[in-house]
């Protein structure tokens, strides 16, 4: 929905997602608040764009879903998978290097 | 501002070839998540009408999210992933149940063929039993 982030965070959302399922299962509206939260802000997802990220995982097997009745609403909750967590272990490594190639290229660029 | 139309929705993202289930369920998503978010700002004080203008805003446009999913090739229909594929496969298809449609037509209207059925049935009966009144009359009159 709202685009509240550019578009070199592509991935960041699917990251994100795995890694705080892999703690909890959790629904949309929860995931949108935790990300908020554990990112103190910084990362703000657009409140749908969870959605699409989700049901992708799902389908790629990376996560399952299960409905439950909460305070009179049907809640989907999603949980990590086997192949969820070998995902995240992957995209958790790729971050790093990511970020460890960054952090050295600017401060190679604020030495020079 | 208008709040969100999740019908027009749906309709949005089954034309964009996203499959019915994934339709479905993400409209019902959505919808929650809006219901959480005026929840959320009558909590934090607003009024009903202002929570609801609050939770649209949050939500944002529906132009975007259809993008979003409609990038997704794994949510779509397989005519849609594969519409050279489906373009072949499709017209076979038809051809290859024609000839079974009158069998299909004989199911779907099952109740009103086991009426006709009943009735030539019965009217069948009746004109043997005539005739056979007929011939008995002839043979011993």
């Amino acid at each position: 929905m709202a685009q509240s982030n550019p578009p070199f965070m592509s991935g960041v959302p699917e990251l994100l997602l795995l890694r705080l399922l892999n703690e909890q299962e959790m629904y949309g509206y929860e995931l949108v608040r935790s990300i908020k939260q554990v990112t103190k802000e910084a990362i703000s997802l657009g409140e749908g764009v969870i959605y699409p990220v989700l049901h992708s995982l799902e389908r790629k097997g990376a996560l399952k879903s299960k409905r439950k009745a909460v305070g009179g609403r049907t809640r989907v909750y999603y949980s990590l998978t086997r192949k969820g967590r070998d995902r995240l272990e992957k995209l958790r490594g790729d971050w790093s290097r990511i970020q460890g190639g960054i952090a050295t290229a600017l401060e190679s660029g604020a030495n020079a | 501002m208008r709040e969100p139309d999740f019908n027009a929705l749906a309709t949005r993202l089954l034309k964009s070839g996203i499959t019915p289930y994934h339709t479905h369920r993400t409209v019902n998503e959505l919808r929650d998540h809006y219901d959480d978010l005026v929840d959320a700002a009558v909590d934090a004080g607003a009024n009903s009408k202002k929570a609801r203008r609050l939770a649209t805003a949050e939500l944002g446009t529906m132009d975007d999210f259809v993008v979003e999913m409609a990038s997704r090739r794994e949510l779509k229909t397989w005519a849609f992933r594969y519409p050279h594929l489906a373009v072949v496969i499709y017209p076979l298809a038809c051809l290859a149940v024609l000839p079974a449609m009158p069998v299909f037509a004989g199911i779907a209207h099952r109740a009103t063929l086991m009426r006709w059925g009943v009735s030539l049935l019965g009217a069948g009966l009746v004109t043997a039993l005539m005739m056979l009144a007929m011939q008995l009359s002839i043979i011993l009159g």
